[in-house]
């Protein structure tokens, strides 16, 4: 039997993908994520391949066991699924983006070592980016530039710590709870900027509702589960993060309570179930984290049901926020019971898949955490339920008719794209046991108590009833609302303007001066050429008003010349082996 | 009118819910809330309209027009 590396196969998948024409496009697109399901199941526990980088230093690509076995069968199984939703792409650089992006996932969950797990880091920062930059608007792609940045931001605070962790001599993957010291500190944050932690969370909010149809799928999915997987990996039963997974959730349900554009008040839903995670891991008993790993699962499944059938909507009527959307139901029924299924399974109505990981993680939470967490968990919950399940879908399918036609009809491999996720839902719901054998720890565990199944119905009831009352106050007004990128996008940017204000006028006065110095000794030099180019100086033709044209050249040859020491202490580092 | 409607549906839910709670239910007590009957739907009612008008208290303060980054009005800063 050949054991490969499943990321790698989507990686060749992408090259693949890359050359062909669009027929066979579309067959490795559906082969490649089943190709490294297959290899995901296959590999043995405990197998480990390694690669030498340089001399003393190798790279663990890839190491099995429960935890990455578990997360890469997440990863392929949505990519399939994503891979159907967005198969008549026109874009070749979509799909090859969309398997470069996921191989990149597979590449971090399998990752054994601090370098490798670093090196698909950046891999996925930037091939996600495009999911983003593709949509070609204006606001998607200043959204997407920022975007990148702050990942790039991220991927450096995680070197950093990885940096420290090497000088130390450990450069294999460990569990780092509760250690202190900067290399804890810098690589927790660099990953809770990736799990979109509060208040890093901005870039999520900001970026994923301007990706591109197809994209928004991918990114809902990949990005922060993967980060999550590493806060499992290394941080399991890291205290603070119940308190900021708790707080994050609850910042999610209301900022989503208040949000108008319907892919970014499901944006603020992924910040909110991922702060349930967080909270889980943080708990960190087997409980909390067989609930945590089973939820990020439901969670890929039912956000990106949902944000597929959002996807639908836009595709379909070209709008997207809730001031503009109603009384589409009767134009399209099939996704409205598709979207009813993604939202029962997030808020975690019985039968769901949600239920049963919610069920884990609050059980987990009354056992082994402050009593507090419990029962905001609950309320976090409730504040789901509003949201996804009765705002979103009056104000999107239902209430008052906007007279708005379809401009083209849901194409068939968008449905049974959603088809299969909302299957999924249900059936992990109904029968939760598929899933016990591949969990990280062997705890039984029951959900479908009375207990459970009562009090669920009843928080519902409860948010039904609020939901009566406050009608009127939750219908979408057409703002905006400010979250934490407020502060790179107006002060911090006003700063930088300053500052490349006050650096030009400097140097142009500088100029001014040095030439009228220059020319006292004129009469001296008598060099022609030169007092013409003083002249155009006093002619004011060097205006102090940034022009970006004349910063390519110096800039480029930094750039360049970074280049060429990198080729350098590469070429180095090889030859020396 | 549907409102209305939509509240008496939810009375007679809670109700039977209640019910349901009283004869099959067996608590298992962490805390004293969770042995308390209809403990989900009093904390529940109240959490849920306590979250409904801080996020709108909330959104006074962060809310602003549609094109605010877009160097629209923010005179209201």
């Amino acid at each position: 039997m050949i054991e490969f590396h499943p990321g790698f196969v989507l990686l060749i998948g992408a090259l693949l993908a890359a050359v062909l024409p669009a027929r066979a496009r579309q067959a490795v697109m559906i082969l490649a994520p089943c190709l490294a399901l297959f290899f995901v199941f296959i590999l043995p526990d405990g197998m480990v391949v390694s690669h030498t980088f340089v001399k003393g230093l190798d790279l663990i690509v890839l190491k099995v066991d429960t935890l990455s076995r578990l997360f890469g069968m997440f990863f392929c199984v949505i990519t399939l699924i994503g891979n159907i939703y967005a198969i008549r792409v026109k874009k070749r650089g979509e799909s090859v983006g969309s398997l470069v992006y996921a191989g990149s996932c597979l590449g971090v969950v399998f990752a054994g070592d601090w370098l490798t797990l670093f090196l698909f880091w950046e891999l996925m920062a930037v091939s996600s980016a495009f999911f983003i930059l593709y949509s070609k608007t204006p606001q998607a792609i200043r959204a997407g530039l920022r975007y990148i940045l702050v990942h790039f931001f991220s991927g450096n605070l995680l070197l950093f710590g990885i940096v420290f962790k090497a000088i130390a001599g450990q450069t294999e993957l460990s569990i780092l709870s509760e250690t202190g010291g900067a290399a804890y500190w810098l690589i927790l944050l660099g990953v809770s900027i990736n799990a979109a932690v509060i208040p890093f969370n901005a870039w999520l909010t900001d970026a994923y509702p301007e990706g591109t149809i197809g994209g928004t799928v991918f990114l809902g999915a990949f990005t922060t589960k993967v980060a999550i997987y590493c806060l499992m990996r290394i941080f399991p039963g890291t205290e603070l993060l119940i308190w900021i997974g708790v707080m994050m959730a609850i910042y999610g349900v209301v900022y989503a309570l208040l949000e108008n554009d319907i892919r970014r008040l499901l944006s603020y839903h992924i910040v909110c179930q991922i702060g349930f995670i967080v909270a889980a891991v943080g708990i960190g008993t087997e409980l909390a984290l067989n609930g945590a790993a089973l939820h990020a699962y439901g969670n890929i499944l039912f956000k990106s049901l949902l944000l597929m059938c959002v996807g639908a909507v836009i595709y379909t009527t070209g709008r997207r926020k809730l001031t503009d959307l109603g009384g589409i139901y009767k134009e399209m029924p099939v996704v409205v019971i598709l979207y009813m299924v993604g939202a029962f399974a997030i808020a975690g109505v019985p039968l769901f898949n949600g239920f049963v990981s919610k069920a884990m993680i609050v059980s987990a939470a009354a056992e082994s955490a402050p009593p507090a967490v419990g029962l905001l968990l609950n309320l976090v919950g409730l504040g789901t339920f509003l949201s996804i399940c009765l705002k979103l879908p009056y104000f999107m399918f239902f209430g008052p008719d906007k007279g708005i036609r379809l401009r083209k009809k849901v194409p068939a491999n968008m449905i049974s794209a959603m088809a299969a996720s909302a299957f999924l839902c249900v059936l992990y719901g109904v029968v939760p046991a598929l899933l016990d054998q591949h969990l990280l720890f062997d705890v039984r565990y029951q959900p479908y108590t009375w207990s459970h199944v009562i009090s669920t119905i009843q928080f519902q009831i409860a948010a039904l009833a609020v939901f009566c009352i406050f009608l009127p106050k939750l219908a979408g007004k057409p703002t905006i609302s400010l979250d934490t990128d407020w502060f790179y996008r107006k002060p911090l940017n006003a700063f930088i303007f300053f500052i490349v204000h006050v650096t030009i006028s400097l140097q142009a006065k500088a100029g001014v001066l040095g030439a009228s110095m220059l020319r006292l000794m004129a009469p001296i030099l008598q060099e022609q050429a030169y007092l013409r180019h003083l002249g155009k100086i006093r002619h004011g033709l060097f205006s102090p008003i940034f022009c970006k044209d004349h910063y390519w050249f110096p800039i480029g040859t930094v750039i360049f010349m970074l280049l060429l020491m990198f080729v350098g202490v590469f070429a180095n580092i090889f030859f020396h082996n | 009118m549907t409102a209305k409607k939509g509240l008496i549906i939810c009375a007679i839910a809670a109700l039977l819910t209640i019910i349901l709670e009283i004869l099959f239910v067996q608590h298992k007590t962490y805390d004293w809330w969770h042995g308390f009957i209809g403990f989900a739907i009093i904390f529940g009612f109240l959490g849920g309209s306590a979250l409904i008008l801080v996020s709108k208290l909330f959104g006074k303060l962060v809310q602003r027009k549609e094109n605010y980054y877009d160097g629209g009005d923010d005179s209201d800063d």
